[in-house]
């Protein structure tokens, strides 16, 4: 049941392989080792979205197993800091979001309602908020209402942290950790309320 | 299929190694009809695989396959598109995702074909440097019984007896470092084998490639990101703004360096015909390699990348990214960050952008705007005559209502989706830093609080680039070995003639090019034998 870790996060192939075109017909001569010069221009090369979205799906981990969390710290949204390993022996739900982002704003009414819901029981919600200003950020916290915290990371240094176990593929990603501090379970995409809530009592289910 | 349009011949080299190997020394084809056997079909696949046909085949099938791919939108490229295109085809769209013709270079026909045009590629040149390295290490052959009917060739006559004669040559040739062979009243010597480790070396050089080329192809990726003067990011595929990653490559294997653009500065030529035109483009970066490394210092301009971890990082744009801060209907700041606008046009860089401001209250916020680096009034239209900002002005569209962003597909942040949004009212003047457009109904306040400038940068991995160097320089080393090295054989055969007299007939063959200056290396050799061995010449000829 479970998929291996990293099978999710494919996005796009280049176009390689038109280079080995390029070497059936190089009888000759090999115009290769100069990939990537490049000529200053007014526009960017872009894709116009701005970001890159993960191919959406749902990785478990088996208990236990699952890769340990980084030690991740940082100050919050709105002010203070927090350390993620404040929250060690709960069930920890981290979901790395930022306010431009359309699916992130679809996710965060359920979001904040399994926050409501789990608070009394001892699941933890952090949010990771990614590529935003304060201003939005709050904005966003506010207009969603959401009650739990949000590490701010406009260097990307929290996603970072997290290259060498399960890194975030994409914006949305959400990360369920048990309470041993490992991940559980990693939601590429938009989660619907029903779907994290029953990755969240996977995780509460979780010996230790 | 006939044996001639066999990919025997690839390159300039090869073709002149294949003529002088006269026919390839292939397997001859199977017997036709039915007694072919499983063996039989097998080799016949293969060969047809391994054709010259079949690879040109795969390469314009590889060529038309990637069509698709120009045609309809890409799931990795615009994810955005392929919904919309989902949204107004229905019906055809889920038959196109069963095809892959929305993910194209992951398609798996399309690995298909490129693999088989590899497998094409390496099992012709594979058997070719099998050859070309036996070809290499070979002995000349005998010489023949009349040596002169070679295409050179010289009769002497001397005093000393065959054995000595032949020893005379022997020596010669041998100071001449032919490769010899002797026989009983003959010598055969060749020379220039280092034509076939040219051509060698140009086959082997070729697979190399190909394997560079795979390597960059698993293993690399490429990336943009665009990046405000003044802000950070890491090398991570959350702050990415594109991600083209190869095969084998997870978002795990990304090198962790940290970049921050400290400044952009662009220089413009201010005055004269060129007026405008750009000069110089600096991004003053700072750089680690990875988190707790320490803060380096780099200079990007154009084509001047910066190295990092292997990573190549290139300059390839730059704009204006005025700073907006919104305040909503409530009276809170829901805004405040510079926007990346985009250049429309490149001589004065009248730059357009959109302001989504989803979590204002009581509606959303929307503004579509033109940042003008230099506005001069020119009949009533505001007009940037200049790149540089002397003076800068941001002119904008408010709307109101549903940016369509808290559900469906994701969305450009360089458009606006108006279909929810009503346009408000506002007269049309243009701002100045500092100034502000108070929108009715309580709907808020927008400022034009200042610029920034940002750049955008390409970055690039691809582990094949230095072997792929490294083979392409080969390539062209074993070419012109193979090009401007001639083998040439030279044979003696001595015998008794009349009287006391020994016969010692030289003849001399240049293979692969018989235009070239043979003659003249023939005749100088010719004339140390008959010097060593104290002879005349009786009779010769050469072509």
């Amino acid at each position: 049941m479970s998929r291996p870790p990293h099978a999710t996060s494919r996005v796009t192939r280049p176009g390689r392989a038109v280079w080995l075109g390029l070497l059936a017909t190089a009888s000759a001569l090999a115009v290769s080792g100069c990939a990537g010069g490049a000529i200053a221009a007014s526009t960017p090369a872009s894709n116009g979205q701005s970001f890159v979205s993960g191919s959406p799906g749902t990785t478990l981990y088996q208990a236990g197993h699952g890769p340990a969390v980084p030690a991740v710290s940082g100050p919050l949204v709105g002010g203070g800091r927090l350390s993620l390993a404040a929250d060690r022996g709960h069930v920890v739900v981290l979901n790395f979001w930022g306010s431009w982002c359309t699916p992130c704003r679809e996710e965060a009414p359920s979001l904040a309602q399994l926050a409501r819901q789990y608070g009394g029981s001892g699941v933890r919600f952090l949010g990771i908020d990614i590529r935003d200003s304060p201003a939005s950020a709050e904005a966003f916290m506010s207009d969603f209402r959401i009650s739990y915290p949000s590490l701010n990371d406009p260097s990307d240094n929290l996603a970072l942290d997290f290259r060498d176990t399960v890194p975030p593929a994409g914006i949305p990603t959400t990360l369920v950790i048990s309470r041993s501090g490992r991940i559980a379970a990693r939601v590429i995409g938009s989660v619907t309320y029903d779907g994290l809530k029953s990755l969240i009592q996977r995780a509460v289910a979780e010996p230790g | 299929m006939t044996e001639t349009s066999r990919m025997t011949e690839t390159g300039a080299a090869a073709a002149e190694a294949g003529q002088q190997a006269a026919a390839p020394p292939e397997p001859t084809p199977p017997p036709p009809g039915p007694a072919y056997g499983v063996l039989g079909w097998l080799r016949w696949g293969w060969r047809q695989l391994t054709s010259m046909r079949t690879a040109l085949i795969l390469l314009f099938l590889l060529a038309v396959a990637s069509v698709p791919g120009s045609l309809l939108p890409q799931q990795g490229i615009d994810p955005a598109a392929v919904q919309q295109y989902y949204a107004s085809h229905p019906g055809l769209a889920p038959w196109l995702a069963r095809l892959s013709l929305f993910n194209v270079f992951a398609a798996p026909w399309f690995a298909a074909i490129y693999l088989l045009l590899f497998l094409s590629l390496a099992g012709c040149v594979v058997p070719r440097a099998y050859r070309l390295a036996r070809s290499a290490r070979a002995l000349p052959p005998p010489a023949p019984r009349n040596v002169a009917r070679m295409p050179q060739s010289v009769r002497h006559q001397t005093g000393q007896d065959a054995a000595a004669a032949l020893a005379a040559a022997t020596a010669v040739l041998r100071r001449r470092k032919f490769r010899l062979r002797t026989g009983d009243g003959w010598v055969s010597a060749e020379k220039g084998y280092r034509r076939e480790l040219g051509n060698l070396l140009f086959h082997l050089a070729l697979l190399g490639l190909l394997g560079a080329v795979a390597l960059g192809g698993l293993f690399g990726y490429k990336a943009n990101r665009l990046l405000v003067s003044g802000t950070s990011f890491a090398n991570t595929v959350t702050a990415l703004d594109e991600f083209h990653p190869g095969r084998l490559v997870s978002s795990a294997d990304l090198q962790p360096f940290t970049i921050t653009l400290n400044r952009f500065a662009a220089s413009y030529v201010r005055s004269g015909q060129l007026r405008g035109q750009p000069t110089s483009f600096n991004a003053y970066l700072s750089y680690s390699a990875q988190p707790g490394a320490a803060n380096q210092r780099y200079d990007l301009r154009v084509n001047h990348p910066l190295n990092v971890d292997g990573v190549k990082v290139y300059l390839i744009g730059h704009g204006y990214a005025p700073v907006f801060k919104v305040t909503d209907g409530t009276g809170k700041v829901v805004y405040d960050q510079p926007v990346p606008f985009i250049a429309v046009n490149t001589s004065g860089l009248t730059s357009e952008g959109v302001v989504k401001v989803p979590d204002a209250k009581p509606d959303q916020l929307g503004f579509a705007g033109v940042f003008l680096p230099t506005a001069v009034d020119t009949g009533g239209t505001l007009e940037s005559v200049f790149p540089a900002p002397l003076n800068p002005r941001v002119s904008l569209i408010s709307y109101k209502g549903n940016l369509g962003m808290n559900s469906g597909p994701s969305q450009s942040v360089y458009a606006l989706n108006t279909a929810g949004l009503t346009e408000l009212p506002v007269a049309p003047r243009p701002l100045a830093p500092g100034q502000s457009i108070k929108l009715p109904g309580g709907a808020g306040t927008l400022t034009f609080t200042g610029y920034r400038q940002w750049a955008s940068l390409a970055i690039t991995y691809d582990p094949g680039q230095l072997p792929a160097l490294i083979a392409g320089l080969a390539a062209l080393a074993g070419l012109l070995l193979s090009f401007f090295i001639r083998r040439r054989r030279m044979f003696v055969r001595a015998y008794p003639g009349p009287g006391d007299r020994t016969v010692v007939d030289v003849g001399g063959l240049a293979r692969s090019d018989p235009a070239g200056g043979f003659d003249e290396e023939f005749s100088r050799l010719a004339e140390e034998f008959r010097v060593a061995y104290a002879g005349e010449t009786s009779e010769g000829k050469t072509d």
